[in-house]
């Protein structure tokens, strides 16, 4: 992956006065722009708030929207709530597991496909559901897996994409 | 104002806490997350009573709760203890091996928890009280990590803390000692780093770290008698204020 460049992440600080309680506010900005929190930034952020490290790193691990390592550009949620997972939402999450080679929780090796599983997102009537980024699938079958993944594109790896 | 704690009367203080009141006259309440210096943790749950007002009963936790009327306290009653009973098990399901939550498992005669897969290195239950012993250090070294069922004490991306002073206090508060320290060779071991013990001047025994003393000096001024151990600074103490009386 692209060295990335942390000197926007002064812009979405100083968006905020340096207050301990704009702390989960500016890590969610950070996370929107980088899809993680760099090592770095979160240093920034003890400095420009004084708020110790491991206090830091306690809220940064504690929420699921923020995370330490890189995330995709396309993180897929599969449902794995009680109505998805009798209607076999495993068996979506190990066709995706089988296409992209990673399992829940992990990225892609080239940063494009991010898989988590979610408990629930509300749309139990269209149940197995799966998003990607922002975008809703319902009554997902094992076969169109395959064809939802094709809509971005393929993986810029060929090898993995057999 | 008067309480009564199992049938005894207790003389207590407004806003003063059930534990207290109860270790003040001689009564038992087992408590693990409990620290005299570090009071307010309520995370072991352990310490539970009844109380009773009226016809109202309510169970809490009685190293939090102050007592503002003349109330009537169970300890040992037959819901606490089976209330306990089930808080020592989810304990002893999380630490099984630990000694001291074999000795409460004992205590309460109940067996081993077998239902759930454990971990048997496990002694740590989660109480927070390293946590807070650390930033009323002043330090920040640890704190909690992730939650569920993955929530662990630990310092930042797990490495050596760069803010660590490595004085122990952690492990020291710690009621399951499951905080791995280790002294040796005038080195101690604690948190994945290593520190230079140094000796105290006048016993000549390894007592603290070097960046621990740094610490006190920095905080306490240079003639606080940060070079003795804990031992020989009690001492010198008492010899002043031996030296004070015998003019």
């Amino acid at each position: 992956m692209e060295l990335k460049d942390f000197s926007y992440a002064r812009t979405i600080l100083e968006q905020y006065p340096p207050e301990r309680r704009f702390l989960l506010a500016i890590l969610q900005d950070i996370q929107k722009h980088y899809n993680y929190i760099p090592r770095p930034i979160l240093e920034m952020l003890r400095d420009y708030l004084d708020v110790p490290l491991s206090k830091l790193y306690s809220v940064a691990t504690f929420y699921k929207a923020l995370s330490l390592k890189p995330k995709g550009r396309y993180v897929i949620k599969v449902c794995d709530g009680t109505a998805c997972h009798l209607k076999s939402s495993q068996s979506i999450i190990d066709e995706i597991k089988k296409v992209l080679k990673i399992v829940p929780g992990s990225t892609t090796g080239d940063g494009k496909f991010s898989l988590e599983t979610v408990n629930c997102l509300g749309s139990c009537a269209v149940s197995p559901v799966m998003v990607i980024n922002d975008r809703f699938y319902g009554r997902v079958t094992p076969s169109r897996v395959r064809e939802i993944l094709e809509e971005y594109g393929r993986l810029e790896n060929e090898q993995t994409w057999k | 104002m008067e309480i009564i704690i199992d049938g005894k009367k207790c003389e207590a203080q407004y806003g003063e806490y059930l534990l207290d009141i109860a270790r003040k006259n001689g009564i038992h309440i087992p408590t693990l997350c409990h620290s005299d210096a570090l009071p307010g943790q309520a995370t072991c749950r352990l310490c539970i009573v009844e109380v009773v007002e009226g016809s109202r009963r309510r169970v809490v936790t009685s190293c939090v709760f102050p007592v503002t009327r003349e109330v009537e306290v169970f300890t040992n009653s037959e819901k606490i203890r089976r209330m306990r009973k089930n808080i020592i098990r989810l304990l002893s399901a999380r630490a099984p091996k630990n000694e001291f939550i074999q000795k409460l498992r004992e205590e309460y005669g109940l067996l081993q928890e077998t239902r759930f897969a454990v971990d048997e290195k496990e002694n740590c239950i989660l109480c927070g009280l390293c946590v807070r012993a650390c930033e009323e250090m002043g330090i920040f070294a640890i704190s909690t990590v992730n939650r569920g069922i993955e929530k662990k004490v630990s310092t930042p991306f797990d490495e050596a803390s760069d803010v660590c002073i490595g004085c122990g206090a952690c492990a020291f508060v710690c009621p399951t000692r499951a905080i791995n320290i280790m002294d040796e060779n005038g080195v101690r071991h604690l948190w994945n780093k290593e520190f230079q013990l140094v000796k105290c001047q006048k016993c000549g025994e390894y007592f603290t770290t070097r960046e621990h003393q740094e610490y006190m000096k920095q905080k306490f001024g240079e003639d606080n008698n940060y070079t003795l151990c804990e031992k020989c600074r009690k001492k010198a103490a008492g010899e002043k204020m031996a030296e004070c009386y015998r003019i």
